[in-house]
């Protein structure tokens, strides 16, 4: 304990589920900071904010939304691969209802005309979010009713919901006029607006999990369910509502991304979004497949970290279709930061004398 | 009676799921051929295997990767970077076998690097696969973001040879019924990987590996068996297929590109779990990867001869049938654990009936709704259906050919029933005319010459390209084309959406639509 008593402990900051992301953050930010001129400027023009920092936050919106859901869920010891195709769901039920001209030969497709909408805008808005719940609760109830793997339980929506998707809309793509819609994804207020609903999805989901004791419950689910039914907790119960709220958050992910491009895309919307949205959690320092201890402002900076990457892979010139490759190499790195040896490497450093003690 | 049925049930449950697969393939099989008759054609079921040779190998990496109690998602990213690489390499002269060669190398230190990720330094399975798989198609798209066609005449030569099947097929006229060689060597794959799941220590080790949460892999490392090792191997092994499943799928067809197998890891995993093999590991058979493979292939071959169904209803069907057989392993599963510990579970067990009979009646509704639309022709399900289709103008296109042109080329059918005429003229005059309106383009004179040498080079004039019709789907498109060239003439008709016509048409066809005028949409 003598440790801790000192005023810098390096320790502790080491410990913190913080430290490893704000360090990967921190190395592509420097990186950056080396290697592209001008990378960090702001620029101010008709009252909002644009730069390259800017658009990282921009474009990780959905992925945060994503990645707030899916730490709830992993904490569990579960993961959620459905969440893309959720998306997707949602983005076909929102387009047809502002313009369901492909249901029915009466109806013509709206062009250019922000102010029609079929539907009211707050069914436009709540209908998508509670069908993503249904999808949600789909999912918990195959893993919890039919103690099935998540991994497999989820498996079956991510492969079929696209399908249904594209079911929704009759295959085809949906484009969006309605103006209030199209602010979602597209409107500043100095900032991007979508992060600004994404920071209030940020604060809900925080102050639901650490202002009541639900984050507990979904902790101590997700290190041992079996003696937290023991005491008292209902492990059904609390899965359940991890991935419900997931479902929800997915599909905010999906209005923000349907907005964000204006048209229904059952095909593309949220492809592969739920393996970013995974390796931003695990980035994090959620386990994956252990679950237990969880922290979301490091999953959102997991997923800070996944778009930083793609935008200055952008920023550098490497070309749309490789960013993969190198997504790819950068992610296997940074999970290598959490493996064994790394991990001894660092307390070896840092935490000398407190091994010992352990140790004795 | 039933008693005794029920111990012979429980005693072999392991066989339940791959019995359960083979028993549904075959009934699908039968229901189709009842409904459908273009599926009684003895070529229409080898075609299953011709058409999935690709599938088939990685589904048999993936098995045992899953039996193992590993998963890996790599599949697509290293189908994607073979076929590119091996495309790549073709085009500047390499040789055929030194490049595939090089390609199972490549897929198999991929495998490896993988394996040793996991093994070694801990990653979980899944991200390393996950990332494997990003490495593998950011790589075919960093060789190129177009697709690059295959002209090396081995590929070629493996694309066209007919295995004729003795008894089924005439040996002079090369017609009959035929697999292709990629179909051979992976049936040679799937009988190795047979003999090595369950006749070697390897394979014995694999099956320990997996299942129970990784404690099985603890008790195997207590054992002293060999566990990174064979950890190690599995990913690699898969590795190997997955550049196989890679090099059979350029071959198919006769390209690279870096969209190819994409979201094919989810149709792999899908049609592992179809298989009978749990996801958790420890359980499962080689032998189920074959059906797991015939029935999602079944599946796509009967929504497209059906025609009129959108083939999203593919991944729809596949996800049910997914969810069928998840939900009989699981009880499965808990039957085992019902013996074990007696009545505590009889709760759990109970939820595990009300969820196969609530996910079997969904599966059975599907399927009726299914049915509903195959007998009906599915003239309610999309607008599709709703056009007249127009008549054939071969008259009129011969009249172009005596009027000069040396091609005629009509594409009649499709959803909106389009019938469209074009006349090429060697000026590099193109005249269309769709029924309604009328277009002209002017290309260069050598551009026409370059598209007749190219279709020549197809072997158009050789018996290598036939007419092959069958009653064309209710959205498929029929072509007729005319070719003179150097003082030949053929003209060759084929329907898209079967598989009886010579590959070489389609790449005719997307030379076509390069160089024709576009007609506007109609209103």
């Amino acid at each position: 304990m003598r440790q801790s008593r000192s005023s810098f402990d390096w320790r502790k900051i080491t410990e913190s589920k913080l430290f490893f992301p704000i360090t990967a953050l921190a190395l592509i930010l420097l990186f950056d900071l080396i290697i592209i001129p001008n990378f960090f400027r702001i620029t101010f023009q008709q009252g909002h904010l644009y730069g390259n920092l800017i658009d990282i936050l921009r474009n990780s919106t959905p992925v945060i939304a994503l990645a707030i859901g899916m730490t709830l869920v992993i904490a569990t010891g579960g993961v959620d691969l459905s969440v893309g195709a959720i998306m997707a769901i949602v983005s076909s039920v929102a387009a047809l209802l502002m313009n369901p001209f492909v249901l029915g030969t009466q109806l013509q497709a709206i062009k250019n005309d922000p102010t029609y909408s079929y539907s009211p805008f707050w069914v436009v808005l709540l209908l998508p979010l509670i069908v993503a719940t249904i999808c949600g609760l789909w999912n918990g109830l195959l893993v919890t009713y039919g103690k099935i793997q998540p991994m497999v339980a989820t498996l079956i929506l991510m492969i079929s919901g696209r399908g249904i998707a594209q079911l929704i809309t009759n295959s085809q793509k949906i484009q969006i006029f309605y103006g209030p819609f199209v602010y979602i994804g597209n409107g500043w207020l100095l900032l991007p607006f979508s992060l600004y609903i994404v920071a209030f999805l940020c604060a809900l989901a925080w102050l639901v999990t650490r202002r009541t004791s639900i984050g507990l419950f979904v902790e101590s689910v997700g290190i041992n369910a079996r003696s937290s039914l023991f005491s008292g907790i209902d492990e059904k119960k609390v899965k359940l509502f991890a991935y419900m709220f997931c479902g929800f958050c997915a599909g905010i992910a999906g209005l923000i991304g349907t907005s964000n491009i204006s048209t229904s895309d059952a095909t593309s919307m949220g492809l592969n979004l739920e393996l970013d949205a995974i390796l931003a959690v695990v980035i994090g320092g959620t386990l994956l497949g252990g679950g237990g201890r969880f922290s979301l402002l490091a999953s959102v900076i997991g997923a800070l970290v996944m778009q930083a990457v793609t935008t200055s892979m952008y920023a550098i010139g490497v070309s749309a279709n490789s960013i993969l490759a190198v997504k790819g190499v950068v992610v296997i790195l940074l999970i290598l930061l959490y493996s064994q040896q790394v991990q001894d490497f660092i307390r070896k450093i840092t935490g000398q004398t407190r091994m010992k003690e352990t140790q004795s | 009676m039933m008693q005794s049925f029920g111990t012979f049930v429980s005693r072999n449950r392991r066989l339940l799921p791959v019995s359960a697969t083979i028993i549904l393939f075959f009934i699908a099989y039968a229901v189709g051929a009842v409904y459908l008759p273009g599926m009684r054609d003895t070529q229409v079921f080898l075609n299953l295997f011709n058409q999935s040779p690709y599938l088939l190998v990685a589904v048999i990496g993936e098995t045992l990767v899953v039996i193992s109690g590993g998963i890996d998602l790599s599949v697509g990213g290293i189908v994607a970077l073979t076929s590119t690489a091996s495309a790549a390499l073709l085009r500047i002269g390499w040789s055929p076998w030194a490049v595939m060669l090089l390609m199972l190398a490549l897929g198999t230190a991929m495998g490896a690097i993988m394996g040793y990720f996991i093994t070694y330094l801990k990653v979980q399975p899944f991200i390393a696969t996950l990332t494997g798989m990003w490495v593998g198609r950011g790589l075919a798209y960093t060789i190129s973001n177009e697709s690059i066609a295959i002209y090396d005449p081995i590929y070629v030569l493996l694309q066209r040879t007919k295995i004729l099947i003795p008894g089924l097929s005439d040996v002079v006229t090369q017609k009959g019924a035929y697999i292709t060689p990629s179909v051979a060597v992976a049936m040679i794959v799937f009988v190795v990987a047979i003999y090595m799941a369950h006749y070697t220590r390897f394979g014995r080790t694999i099956y320990s590996l997996g299942g129970n949460s990784g404690a099985n892999e603890q008790s195997a490392r207590l054992m002293g068996l060999p566990v990174n090792r064979t950890k190690v191997l599995v990913y690699t092994f898969n590795g190997f297929c997955s550049a196989l499943a890679g090099i059979f799928l350029s071959i198919y067809t006769r390209s690279g590109q870096g969209l190819l197998g994409n979201t094919m890891e989810l149709t792999v995993i899908a049609a592992v779990v179809i298989g009978g093999t749990t996801l958790a590991g420890g359980e499962g058979y080689v032998f189920g990867a074959l059906f797991g493979v015939l029935i999602t292939i079944l599946i796509q071959t009967m929504i497209q001869i059906q025609g009129t169904l959108i083939t999203w209803w593919t991944l729809i069907t596949v996800g049910l049938i997914t969810l069928f057989f998840i939900g009989l392993q699981s009880i499965i599963a808990n039957l085992k654990i019902g013996q074990a510990t007696g009545a505590t579970i009889s709760r759990a067990k109970r939820n595990q009936q009300v969820l196969l009979y609530g996910g079997g009646a969904v599966v059975v509704v599907v399927l009726a709704v299914f049915a509903f639309y195959i007998l009906k022709g599915g003239s309610s399900s999309t607008k599709s259906s709703a056009c007249q289709l127009k008549p054939f103008r071969q008259d009129q296109a011969v009249s172009l050919m005596k009027g000069g042109a040396v091609i005629a080329y009509e594409r009649n059918g499709g959803a909106n029933c389009i019938d469209e005429l074009y006349g090429i003229y060697p000026d590099g005059r193109i005249v269309g005319d769709n029924g309604t309106q009328k277009i002209e383009k002017q290309v260069t004179p050598q551009q026409v010459e370059t598209l007749l040498s190219f279709i020549s080079n197809l072997g158009w004039f050789t018996d290598n390209m036939y007419t092959a019709s069958h009653v064309p789907c209710g959205v498929c498109y029929t072509y007729f084309t005319s070719v003179a060239y150097k003082g030949q003439a053929k003209t060759i008709s084929c329907v898209d959406g079967g598989t009886d016509c010579p590959s070489e048409y389609w790449l005719m066809t997307g030379q076509f639509s390069t160089i024709l005028p576009k007609f506007a949409p109609a209103p």
